[in-house]
């Protein structure tokens, strides 16, 4: 069983890498979202882990779980608000023309 | 080596290739389904570890999310093909340090603790069901609708971001 727990942490771990190079490497802020969500999709596997494997009894690890995917759909909604603004006003969503939003 | 093992091998190695595949097509179609495939590997790894009710709820609203990404995508981009293979990428060299470093120092934070003793069993996929529901409506009831009201506030925030205002309507 100690085997699952590392892979499936292993994954998280790797999900996050790639997440945290897409959200950095990427110009365009629909990528940059993408490369959040791959973020806050290894939380969810590290957290099912947890539950999973350390405490199946515990249905508060599964709580945290719906809470992050609210933080999901929250971010993804607020970021496409924001595309949708900016594109209206510049006609693109690349982050390299948004340098005014800098404070 | 047990199926469980195998499977969420199986479905880790594909979550994480798709996630590598986002970044790494030129079509930003093509980019917004890999993501839905990592998302539908990662729902299948939550079965794999007997949390059904979380892995048929992260593969429904991950399908109904990424197609609206799909949706974004098409309409923000200027080749949403990926036919005239435009770079979309700054600060390569960083980001790639940057990632590498941050799945150096995951992998280290889980190959180094000594995480026994591990659970062997779960409880049934009904008394799962039933103890998160009194978790969600009882010790932990303010979170959850906590939880509710941000998504309430990011509803209504993400509505008045994308409206006209009227000043501009008239123009």
């Amino acid at each position: 069983m100690i085997v699952e727990l590392l892979i499936a942490l292993s994954v998280g771990a790797g999900l996050f890498g790639v997440g945290l190079y897409g959200a950095l490497s990427q110009t365009n802020l629909v990528m940059i979202v993408m490369g959040v969500e791959l973020i806050l999709a290894a939380a969810l596997v590290n957290l099912v882990a947890f539950w999973r494997y350390l405490h199946p009894d515990e249905p508060a690890g599964q709580m945290f779980v719906l809470i992050v995917m609210a933080v999901m759909a929250v971010e993804m909604a607020v970021a496409f608000g924001i595309a949708i603004a900016r594109f209206r006003v510049r006609g693109s969503v690349e982050m390299e023309e948004a340098r005014e939003l800098k404070g | 080596m047990t199926v469980q093992m195998i499977f969420l091998a199986f479905f880790g190695g594909a979550a994480v290739w798709f996630g590598v595949v986002v970044f790494r097509t030129h079509s930003m179609v093509r980019s917004a389904l890999a993501l839905l495939f990592s998302q539908t590997a990662i729902g299948a790894m939550f079965l794999v570890m007997q949390a059904e009710f979380l892995g048929v709820l992260q593969i429904m609203m991950m399908a109904t999310e990424m197609s609206v990404m799909a949706i974004f995508m098409v309409m923000f981009m200027m080749d949403p093909g990926g036919m005239g293979k435009m770079d979309m990428t700054h600060q390569k060299r960083l980001s790639l340090w940057a990632g590498g470093i941050g799945l150096l120092a995951a992998l280290l934070l889980v190959w180094l603790p000594d995480w026994s003793p591990v659970a062997l069993s779960v409880p049934g996929a009904h008394e799962q069901a039933a103890d998160l529901g009194r978790e969600l409506l009882g010790r932990s009831m303010f979170i959850f609708q906590s939880a509710g009201l941000t998504i309430l506030t990011a509803m209504i925030a993400a509505t008045m971001v994308a409206i006209v205002p009227n000043a501009e309507q008239g123009k």
